[in-house]
């Protein structure tokens, strides 16, 4: 670890408290930031306490979880397969997803119980996992095969939610639309503790193999001859991220941009080293997304925006930035 | 040395190539240790695919490769790395990695399971710096270097994993003349100061006359001749392999043949 890779820890630790304090203090019911505080170190009144607890604290844990598992996975699949394009919705795991959870609204299954629409979105992530992984194994993993799967796929899915929308012209498109733009006003907060175990685990596994990513990232021959077996190590890594990617967008819809933008602005401070490049980016889309989400909850209020409509219009303004700004242009 | 007779690479009949296009056919030839070996031919000839089949990339259909007395089937992945390092023409340099951290990447072979770097790691990596003459080079971004410092910096990652054989497939492919220098050079000074057996593919006729000790000369998957530069490079196998007219002259300095390229007349 150098010290610039401290540095930017310490920073963005200090951010990520920052934005969960403004975070719990921004709302309908004018708790200020003093009372947030306040309850975090358990002293304040009971209704604020509750409002707090209750409703504000899972949403910003959730989109604190969401952020870092994004971000984490983006920038794996970007090193394993050495492909800047590489994100979430470039593999496809997205557009799963998507179909999954249309189908739960459109053909009534979210009227049932409110687990359908993440079991349905869970399974449609997997199923395009799935395939993804069977088109790519014939081509012993390679990251443009990989990709280009994944773009197919999505194309595939997308036209199959657009389908669905097409036969079931009805009130729930409306709630189906509202959850692809990636929402985090509404989740199963049930499922929440299972999603945090999920994602914690996996972030922490992919954290310890950025070393084993940087030697991928060197391509076949050269990571081969290191005594590598890169097509097992591939799948794992490929899977884990997979994993956690999907069990974030289940619950909370297609959040965009996270995934692929803040490794990429991540890779531009700490530069290319996996070992610490991986938890500096979770770090950095845990702070990205509550803070995008606080946004949201703030800017017209009170109509909330989806918090993937903010991520996608910050992040893309933010990036143009750093693209005008950069020396190599 | 007692054993500097006997070969440290023996290969015996190998047919080998890639789904069922036969590149290489039933070729046998052995490496002594401590040699500076040369493999050179055309384009396709099948130099990339030996080396493969050298590093155990590249599984031959049939034929064996004897490495140190045991059979490369036989050494494990792991036993590999410690064995024979490999610097293959294709190594992905896009990502911004700082230059240290790069070479630290060949002592991959030497870390503990979670791949954390020792403090005999990073002398490793200050001495093989040193060697390369790359210690100016310690803090920029493999990204933005030169095609002469970059394949210093990769020949140094390939040292880095502090193998007996060093494999390098056209490590000085185009670059100038000064870099190619420096870089055949360097690879020179590995051989006789550090001992170490290299085996290395050119293009440059010239320069492996004057670097190699052994010459490989590769036609059309097989082997057209074998021995030292004098012996290798003469006019009728070079033409005979390259289809053009040449002259092979002697370089007045070093006394190894030096090929003239000439425009055939009619």
């Amino acid at each position: 670890m150098n010290k610039r890779t401290i540095y930017t820890c310490i920073i963005l630790i200090l951010l990520l408290f920052a934005v969960i304090l403004v975070s719990l203090s921004v709302g309908s019911s004018g708790i200020s930031f003093w009372e947030a505080l306040k309850v975090i170190f358990g002293g304040a009144g009971d209704n604020t306490a509750m409002i707090i607890k209750q409703i504000r604290l899972p949403r910003i844990i959730m989109a604190v979880i969401a952020g870092a598992a994004l971000a984490a996975s983006g920038c794996v699949f970007q090193g394993v397969l050495k492909n800047p394009l590489a994100d979430p919705f470039t593999l496809g795991i997205s557009g799963g997803a998507a179909f999954g959870a249309t189908a739960a609204f459109t053909l009534g299954f979210a009227a049932l119980g409110s687990f359908f629409v993440p079991l349905f979105a869970f399974l449609g992530a997997l199923i395009s996992v799935f395939i993804v992984y069977v088109l790519s194994s014939r081509k012993r993993f390679g990251g443009d095969s990989m990709i280009l799967s994944g773009v197919i796929i999505s194309y595939i899915f997308s036209s199959a939610v657009m389908l669905l929308y097409a036969f079931f012209y009805s009130n729930h498109i409306q709630a189906a639309f509202m959850w692809l733009m990636g929402n985090l006003s509404v989740f199963d907060e049930q499922l929440l503790i299972y999603v945090c175990i999920t994602v914690i685990l996996g972030v922490a596994a992919l954290c310890l193999s950025g070393n084993i990513i940087n030697m991928l990232s060197l391509g076949g021959d050269k990571s081969k001859t290191l005594g590598i077996n890169t097509e097992k190590i591939t799948k794992i890594i490929f899977l884990t991220a997979s994993l956690i990617t999907a069990s974030v967008v289940s619950l909370c819809g297609v959040i965009g941009f996270v995934g692929l933008m803040v490794p990429h602005i991540m890779r531009r401070i700490n530069g290319a080293d996996n070992s610490s490049l991986i938890p500096v980016s979770a770090l950095a889309g845990a702070v990205f997304l509550p803070l995008c989400d606080t946004l949201g909850r703030m800017l017209f209020s009170p109509v909330s925006i989806p918090v993937g409509v903010i991520t996608n219009i910050a992040g893309g303004l933010f990036f143009i930035f750093l693209l005008m700004n950069s020396k190599e242009r | 040395m007692e054993r500097e007779d006997k070969k440290i690479i023996e290969i015996g009949n190998i047919s080998a190539g890639y789904r069922r296009i036969e590149i290489l056919k039933n070729i046998g030839l052995g490496i002594s240790r401590g040699s500076f070996a040369g493999i050179i031919g055309r384009n396709g000839a099948g130099k990339s695919t030996l080396l493969k089949v050298i590093c155990g990339l590249l599984k031959p259909f049939s034929g064996n490769v004897v490495l140190n007395g045991k059979d490369i089937s036989a050494h494990s992945k792991k036993d590999l790395s410690l064995e024979i390092a490999f610097m293959p023409q294709n190594i992905d340099t896009s990502m911004p990695f700082g230059v240290e951290d790069f070479i630290m990447f060949g002592r991959y072979p030497h870390m503990n399971a979670f791949k954390i770097p020792s403090k005999k790691d990073y002398e490793a990596v200050e001495e093989v710096m040193e060697t390369a003459g790359i210690k100016d080079l310690r803090k920029r971004n493999v990204c933005e270097l030169s095609g002469g410092e970059k394949q210093r910096v990769l020949i140094a990652q390939t040292i880095a994993q502090g193998t007996e054989i060093l494999v390098f497939d056209e490590p000085s492919s185009h670059l100038d003349i000064g870099s190619q220098s420096d870089i055949l050079r360097l690879l020179k000074l590995l051989n006789e100061k550090h001992n170490k057996t290299i085996i290395v593919t050119l293009h440059d006729l010239n320069a492996a006359g004057e670097f190699c000790d052994t010459l490989f000369l590769m036609d059309k998957g097989k082997i057209k001749n074998t021995g030292s530069p004098q012996e290798v490079l003469n006019y009728k196998d070079i033409e005979e392999v390259y289809k053009t007219t040449v002259i092979v002259k002697n370089n007045p300095m070093s006394g190894k043949p030096y090929v003239i390229p000439v425009t055939a007349k009619s």
